[in-house]
């Protein structure tokens, strides 16, 4: 079996969630991932980290959202952490773009076919060169991938003609 | 020139703690940085950090001690010590210290990126 896929494994869900991504909400979750237990405590930063990045993702990117006083723009989307015997995985599902879903399918694929030292090159040259701003550095996917050395799993699920469903999973082990 | 102190809270705990002071030529960053709309953030201590080079062009120094900070928050703290490096060419005399948790080797790997981008030298130092 291909040791970066776990989705047939047994596991416990730890978070499961369905709405708008709002910072309060991410950064409460995110300090129960930090201290739900005293175990793996090198996993669950790195988890921390992971999670923070990928949930911010949903919330400046997804194509279903939230207005916040017709000014903040909160994006709307799932995620789910599970535990795993050896690992965790998180997962986040948004709504994208049909053409984005194409353009993130390209990086994904780039930062799988990507070694340690390569990713760290990436993010140096798309930090550099990043529009800042608005956008951020438009590195999360590479930071995620080189924190938790596995690869991401992705799956595009067609909504109609204009818009498609993006998951993204990482696993993060616990050794 | 004034001061920039800001305070952080346990409610929000995505805001770090901020005290940049004139006087004494310091400027801290510590906790952790991961708000929304990081650059709306960052760019009053960008522009602090521009106009003491420009007015004030004393010694400085910068003592970064975030135990966390996103993507989009390093995009902005790579903008700050740009703004740094080219003091320092101008003449200007600039100190950069990271505070960092040895139990997170992450972030190591992180200022080492941080140097080689801007070209400032960082002395990392571990968390008392």
């Amino acid at each position: 079996m291909d040791t970066n896929t776990i989705s047939t494994m047994t596991s416990k869900t730890i978070l499961s969630y369905n709405g708008p991504f709002y910072i309060e909400l991410i950064s409460v979750f995110g300090t129960n991932i930090r201290n739900f237990n005293d175990a793996y405590s090198n996993a669950r930063k790195k988890l921390f980290k992971i999670f923070i990045e990928l949930s911010q993702n949903v919330s400046n990117y997804s194509e279903n959202f939230h207005m916040i006083n017709n000014v903040q723009r909160i994006g709307v989307g799932e995620l789910s952490l599970k535990e795993f015997d050896t690992a965790y995985s998180f997962t986040t599902k948004n709504q994208v773009k049909k053409t984005d879903a194409e353009i993130l399918t390209e990086r994904c694929e780039l930062v799988n076919a990507s070694d340690q030292m390569k990713l760290r090159e990436l993010k140096r040259e798309q930090r550099l060169n990043s529009p800042g701003e608005k956008f951020g550095a438009r590195i999360g996917l590479i930071q995620a991938v080189m924190l938790s050395k596995n690869k991401l799993e992705f799956k595009v699920d067609k909504i109609n003609e204009d818009f498609s469903y993006f998951s993204l999973t990482v696993k993060i082990d616990k050794f | 020139m004034e001061n920039i102190t800001l305070t952080s809270s346990p409610t929000t705990p995505y805001f770090p703690e901020v005290n940049f002071n004139v006087d004494k030529g310091i400027c801290e960053i510590s906790g952790e940085s991961y708000m929304e709309e990081t650059y709306k953030f960052y760019l009053p201590l960008i522009n602090w950090i521009k106009d003491y080079a420009k007015h004030i062009k004393r010694p400085l120094d910068l003592n970064i001690k975030l135990i966390y900070l996103n993507t989009s928050s390093t995009k902005c703290v790579l903008d700050i010590l740009e703004i740094l490096k080219d003091f320092e060419d101008e003449g200007g005399k600039v100190k950069v210290n990271w505070y960092y948790d040895k139990a997170d080797p992450d972030m190591v790997e992180e200022v080492e990126d941080f140097e080689a981008e801007s070209g400032m030298k960082i002395e990392l130092i571990e968390f008392e």
